[in-house]
């Protein structure tokens, strides 16, 4: 029998018109069309001895799908054109059309190394607009399983930020560190990544014998571990001269550019949205906030280093919410079906990112109107840019990864 | 709720503020013509007695029957988020100026308003798509944009054009059917 010649025969494997055919993943790094903005005619136009050099979106350091169009000339970057929207989902169309239950778990996958604080600030916007006092005990629960989602996000930032410089052996570490955590809040949640445990007046579930035990056992060695985990890079000649005084932000560039949370400040701003705008039991608990590169603006090693001083600072809440903890119920009494009266409201909460916002505008109904999430790592990857300018090739991951950018919650 | 804001914002504002000054909760909002935004935000943020030195957030809401462009600001000279409303502006044609003479940092945020609502931010020199493609026509979050199980209703019904269009008056038209007070 003659094989089929009709256009729906799938080819075979060892076809080589299968490789040349896929035009799956090759971008043309110049747009195939006129610019459209002078910004974009300015970049796409090249000086003497300048080229451009696609980097992404799959490259293995991009930290998600992240395309950036490098302008270099020789190996140093002269500007940078970020290409966002692969992990574009419209989450906050999605948002408008779901109820505000089901909001909870749309918003979970936005930055997926820190769930909980992609949850924290919807629910605390909803709350806002039903006027409804949270316990509690439900508030503390929120507390103490944030601030171990943030140690979580921190030590693996530790690892990646060592991985983007070539050092493998950190993120092993760090993967430790995180999957105690995550088995932790898993035996509370019921899931290691995309919690959607917070709910709307409450949480989801009380604290459980298996979390306490676990965490009881953690907290003995957390310090030392941490400790352990940051002198492998802290006291590495390599790992401290390829970040020393690499993409310096000094405080009034970091204002003006909108940055928040750590990365503003290890530009020696102490800005926390915990201490600036209290909200939960934050106003309760002791706690520091550490700042960095006072006078001189933060480099890549402050904004590294103020993530260390953050997981101390945590720790201690922990603590401190494991002596405090309240008794009481963790959901507030609400019906099934919410139905806010028509309002506006803002929400902002402090991430391991930075400052999380939610805007929700409520028309009646069981569905927000809108609802605008503010995402810290969205406004810092343009940063990137301005950092990077005179640098070399191989710094631009360093200064992204001391960035902390997650493209899941860069792209929506 | 700060009332001590209020009046500030009264006395300093008077006549640029189209609505009272309303509070509730932990935040304080007023509302401004957009062509009054650029001096309203630089005296909001000059001014020592307001000090608003941090921009946390900027949206852009589609109220289904005109746009809206809010900036939410932080200060230290007041416990209250305040949330600046630019309202008004009509839903075939909105103009805004933009922030990024003041907070450089506003040029991405409303990079994303322009792509999601169509908003014009004149003076921003980096005004194009941000998440979705170049050659994408529509303005996924205007009220007349429906999800995937509406798509017959759907700008162009789902037919992508290939041209690229600026501003929504050169986009399909269709229908809101859903609209809010706000």
């Amino acid at each position: 029998m003659t094989a089929s010649t009709t256009p729906h025969q799938h080819p075979s494997a060892d076809d080589p018109r299968i490789l040349l055919d896929d035009q799956i993943g090759q971008f043309e790094t110049v747009p195939p069309y006129p610019p459209r903005t002078e910004r974009e005619a300015e970049f796409y136009s090249l000086g003497d001895g300048e080229m451009f050099l696609n980097m992404g979106p799959q490259h293995p350091s991009t930290h998600g799908v992240l395309r950036v169009v490098l302008k270099i000339n020789g190996e140093s970057v002269v500007d940078l054109d970020p290409v966002l929207g692969y992990l574009h989902r419209g989450v906050e169309k999605l948002c408008e059309n779901s109820d505000f239950h089901h909001i909870i778990s749309q918003v979970d996958p936005l930055e997926y190394v820190s769930s909980l604080f992609c949850e924290w600030s919807p629910v605390m916007a909803f709350e806002k607009l039903l006027d409804v006092q949270v316990p509690r005990r439900a508030e503390y629960i929120r507390v103490l399983t944030g601030e171990l989602n943030r140690i979580a996000s921190h030590a693996l930032f530790q690892g990646w930020m060592a991985l983007d410089l070539g050092g493998l052996t950190p993120i092993l570490y760090s993967f430790i560190e995180r999957d105690e955590i995550v088995d932790m809040l898993a035996a509370v949640t019921g899931q290691k990544l995309l919690f959607n445990y917070f709910r709307i007046g409450g949480v989801n579930g009380d604290l459980n014998h298996e979390f306490m035990s676990r965490l009881g056992d953690w907290m003995s060695r957390a310090t030392a571990q941490h400790e352990a985990n940051t002198q492998l890079l802290n006291e590495n000649e390599i790992f401290v001269r390829r970040m020393r005084g690499i993409g310096v932000l000094d405080r009034d560039t970091a204002f003006r550019m909108a940055v928040t949370g750590p990365n503003l400040r290890a530009s020696g701003v102490p800005y926390d949205v915990r201490r600036a705008h209290p909200y939960s039991v934050y106003p309760e608990l002791e706690f520091d906030i550490p700042t960095r590169g006072h006078g001189r603006g933060g480099d890549s090693l402050d904004r590294y280093l103020l993530r260390v001083d953050e997981v101390k600072q945590s720790l201690r809440i922990i603590d401190q919410c494991l002596h405090n903890m309240p008794d009481g119920p963790i959901m507030a009494k609400l019906p099934r079906l919410l139905r806010p009266r028509p309002g506006r409201a803002w929400a902002a909460i402090e991430g391991p990112r930075g400052l999380y916002g939610t805007y929700a505008i409520s028309d009646g109904t069981d569905q927000p109107f809108r609802m605008k999430i503010h995402d810290p790592s969205f406004v810092h990857l343009q940063l990137v840019g301005q950092l990077m300018k005179g640098n070399l090739i191989a710094d631009t991951m360093a200064v992204m990864a001391s960035l902390d950018p997650v493209m899941g919650g860069v792209d929506k | 709720m700060d009332r001590a804001l209020r009046k500030r914002l009264e006395t300093r504002f008077g006549e640029q503020l189209t609505g009272p000054v309303r509070q509730r909760h932990d935040q304080t909002e007023i509302r401004i013509r957009p062509a009054d935004v650029p001096e309203v935000m630089r005296a909001l943020h000059d001014d020592p007695e307001l000090a608003f030195e941090i921009l946390v957030d900027l949206a852009g809401v589609d109220t289904g029957t005109h746009m809206q462009v809010v900036y939410h600001l932080w200060s230290a000279t007041t416990p209250d988020w305040l949330r600046v409303i630019a309202d008004g502006m009509p839903r075939d044609d909105p103009r805004a100026p933009s922030l990024t003479g003041l907070w450089p940092g506003a040029e991405w945020m409303e990079r994303e308003t322009y792509d999601m609502f169509g908003i014009i931010f004149e003076g921003n020199r980096d005004l194009r798509r941000i998440y979705m493609p170049p050659d994408y026509t529509s303005f996924p979050l205007r009220k007349d944009f429906y999800l995937a199980d509406d798509s017959a209703r759907s700008p162009g019904g789902g037919v992508r054009h290939m041209e690229q269009t600026q501003a929504p008056s050169q986009a399909t038209p269709s229908v809101v059917r859903r609209t809010v007070k706000a």
